[in-house]
């Protein structure tokens, strides 16, 4: 109907005039306002992506500046090279587990936290305040904390079982060594670094819930397991697949932790996406061949995404 | 006129006296030219004891004109990857850069090569072993500044208890004195452990280059070689098995400690330290560590010797280790004053700032910066002071040995150092371990271009 109305009449083609212009202005201004964000981003962030996609088919080393030469026959040279990696699909393998059990543990430790949190009736600001302590410090220094506490030498983990007559003196415990000890360590130092901001989000969608709910709930003789299983954690589903987006996307964050702990090792037990890339990347100056397998990286990352959104829009709809 | 005489053969004679004492003492170097306006910018390593011999640095701007103007200072790791980056994008823009014989091979394509810059006579006070490092398909790339290699330490108690060396006579039939081979080591080391005299036999570092060296240094100090002349991987010969299996053996043994794969330099040192350790080597730069009785146990009970030689398996090629290292100065291609940066490095480089930094206690890399740390070593309160520097000289001078000067050192540990670890931790064999090694290795150096 619009078309009809804006239709041009002969009787007054100055004013046709002017809603065509307004239509093309209206059109072409608010693409217009946004451009130079459209732009900066561009050039921030799409030219670096590209460019990088670029360097993954070219064998690309730092000190080698005519190595960034693209040949068409060696341009899958580098992602063939990673498909038959050993190395490659144990530290995919090991990202994998370390992702699925820490996201998880995390979920599940937030989840139990909030809800202990939301009865509390004293104190309650004080507890979130404490709560926030480990999001303050950097993930260097989360590292660093724990790597000393699972030292085998003089660490705190090791000190205490042997005062405690747990273990003895000559029987230190390599925690950052044995299997599956060390990437167990790892995970133990992710999860106390993750619980605050997902304890945070799962109790502000608590605290948001209806109480009349839980009070017909109640009414209907409900216990306390049964008011969490059919009613809390369903209509807290929204706030868990964003909290779990958020935290998987955040999750590169650990790179710091492994780095500073085990560094991937010892025998690459702990090895993972982001310390092998480091490796071929930036000590290894193998820039075309970290490209290449950092493209891979974000692309399983992508997908996993992707599954968190879907859900998160099913459980929107449910809602 | 007899007065007139008598007063000018005595100004004379002061004159001589004065001038024979201005020679004795070090000598600055590099402060003869005119460098009025001119910026030498410097990007070196920084930390601890590295920034005392900066200070000096005003001493060379007065007497030249010229202004430092310090640019970066940052651990050696870092600098490594800043000159990487910067060489890579073409913004070196400095005139003197830090340097490293362990690093320098991948860097010659973008320095400047130094041997037209500095006379035969000015190069004559280094030690020929470390230029020898610092030399590259004849082009001379670095000027050292400090050096450091690695002596044997042994805890003296053990070594100065009677019981305990009868003991040993009664068990293995050799007197108990401090080892001068890695078999000698080994039996030492499991009986301190196995005796209770000791909570571990050794320590090495077990991660990352530190790895690589130490493995480098004993199959070295065996007869053996990384790479033969045409850069094929050697070192899983018998001899590489031999020393991966007695590293893998130390560690089911418990002679070393059970986090060995998490230990880098200052872990290893701590287990010395606690008075835990019966035998290791260490570097020399850990000496007043170790001696600091407020922060050591085994602070004046260590005793040192010079580094072990190798395995019998090697034969006739058995030698002393020797895995050494030498801090330098080199000029970037792209400094845009490379003659005034050189000027400078004559400056940090000399007899009197060599001599400063030496008594800080690195080793010096010059001849007649020994002679003057030693002879000033002698009236020290523990003979161990001289001795040291006695045996460090002798170790430098003739046991100076760096990892192949090929630039892809550093890709070469990271692909070796995984491998033997996991032999160390009995993932593996010796021989599977290191031949997987091998054949990453063989790929990495195809691709580099080694092979035809």
């Amino acid at each position: 109907m619009a078309t009809d109305s804006n239709a041009p009449t002969d009787k007054a083609p100055a004013q046709t005039r002017f809603i065509e212009v307004s239509r093309i202005e209206a059109g072409f201004f608010p693409f217009a306002m946004i451009s130079p964000a459209v732009i900066l981003i561009l050039l921030v962030v799409g030219f670096p992506l590209l460019y990088s996609l670029y360097v993954s088919f070219t064998p690309y080393e730092l000190l080698k500046p005519n190595s960034l030469n693209f040949t068409t026959a060696r341009a899958l040279r580098n992602y063939q090279k990673l498909l038959n990696d050993e190395v490659f699909w144990r530290s995919l393998w090991n990202t994998i587990v370390f992702l699925a059990v820490t996201v998880n543990l995390s979920y599940a430790l937030s989840m139990a936290l909030s809800q202990l949190l939301a009865r509390v009736t004293a104190g309650q600001s004080l507890l979130r305040t404490l709560l926030m302590v480990p999001m303050m410090f950097a993930p260097i220094l989360v590292g660093m904390q724990f790597r000393w506490f699972f030292n085998a030498n003089v660490g705190l983990v090791n000190n205490f079982l042997i005062s405690v007559g747990l273990i003895q003196e000559q029987g230190q415990i390599a925690w950052l060594v044995d299997v599956p000890l060390g990437m167990i360590s790892i995970m133990i130092a992710s999860i106390w670094m993750n619980i605050p901001v997902l304890t945070i989000i799962l109790l502000a969608g608590t605290l948001s819930l209806p109480a009349e709910t839980f009070e017909a709930a109640e009414v209907d003789g409900a216990s306390g397991w049964q008011k969490f299983r059919f009613i809390t954690f369903p209509l807290l589903a929204p706030f868990s697949y964003i909290a779990l987006t958020i935290m998987s996307l955040d999750i590169a964050r650990a790179f710091d932790i492994v780095r500073i702990m085990t560094d991937g090792g010892p025998a690459r037990r702990t090895e993972m996406l982001w310390t092998y890339i480091t490796r071929l990347a930036i000590e290894d100056t193998k820039f075309g061949l970290g490209s290449a397998m950092s493209w891979i990286t974000v692309s399983l990352s992508v997908l996993f995404t992707l599954y968190f959104f879907r859900q998160l829009v099913k459980a929107r709809i449910v809602r | 006129m007899l007065r007139k005489l008598c007063l000018i053969v005595l100004a004379l004679a002061l004159i001589s006296v004065f001038a024979v004492s201005a020679q004795d003492e070090p000598q600055y170097a590099g402060l003869d030219q005119d460098l009025s306006g001119i910026t030498i910018k410097m990007a070196n390593i920084g930390g601890g004891q590295y920034e005392a011999m900066y200070e000096s640095i005003s001493i060379f701007e007065e007497a030249t004109g010229a202004t430092v103007e310090i640019v970066a200072l940052l651990d050696g790791f870092s600098m490594d990857q800043k000159l990487k980056v910067d060489f890579a994008t073409g913004a070196a823009d400095y005139d003197v850069a830090w340097d490293h014989t362990s690093f320098v091979a991948q860097y010659t394509p973008f320095l400047l090569p130094l041997q037209d810059y500095f006379s035969d006579d000015e190069l004559a006070p280094f030690s020929p072993a470390i230029l020898d490092a610092a030399t590259i398909d004849g082009n001379l790339y670095l000027i050292p500044r400090h050096a450091d290699i690695s002596p044997i330490h042994y805890r003296a108690d053990l070594y100065s208890d009677e019981a305990i060396a009868a003991a040993y006579m009664d068990a293995t039939g050799e007197a108990l004195t401090p080892p001068t081979n890695l078999e000698q080591i080994d039996r030492q080391a499991r009986f301190f452990v196995e005796n209770g005299h000791s909570t571990l036999g050794y320590t090495l570092a077990g991660k990352e280059e530190a790895l690589t060296g130490r493995f480098y240094e004993m199959h070295f100090a065996s007869g053996g070689s990384l790479f033969d002349e045409n850069y094929e991987p050697t070192f899983n010969d018998e001899i590489g098995v031999a020393v991966a299996e007695l590293l893998a053996g130390w560690y089911a043994d418990g002679i070393i400690p059970s986090d060995t794969t998490s230990l880098l330099w200052d872990g290893v040192a701590q287990y010395f330290c606690n008075n835990d350790v019966a035998i290791k080597l260490e570097w020399y730069g850990w000496y007043a560590y170790f001696q600091d009785a407020d922060s050591c146990a085994v602070a004046g009970n260590f005793g040192l010797a010079r580094g072990f030689t190798g395995l019998s398996i090697g034969g006739d090629a058995v030698r002393p280790s020797g895995w050494a290292g030498a801090h330098a100065f080199s000029v970037p291609a792209t400094a845009p004053n490379p003659e005034a940066g050189v000027q400078l490095i004559k400056f940090l480089a000399s007899e009197r700032v060599a001599y400063e930094e030496a008594a800080l206690g690195f080793l010096p890399t010059r001849g007649d910066v020994w002679d003057r740390v030693i002879a000033d070593a002698s009236g020290a309160e523990n003979p161990l002071d001289r001795e040291r520097l006695e045996l460090a000289r002798i170790q430098v001078g003739e046991d100076f040995k760096t990892p192949p000067l090929i630039a892809e050192w550093i890709p070469f540990s990271n692909i070796f150092y995984p491998h033997l670890q996991a032999v160390i931790l009995g993932d593996v064999s010796a021989q599977d371990g290191l031949d997987a090694a091998a054949a990453e290795t063989r790929e990495m150096m195809a691709d580099a271009g080694y092979y035809d």
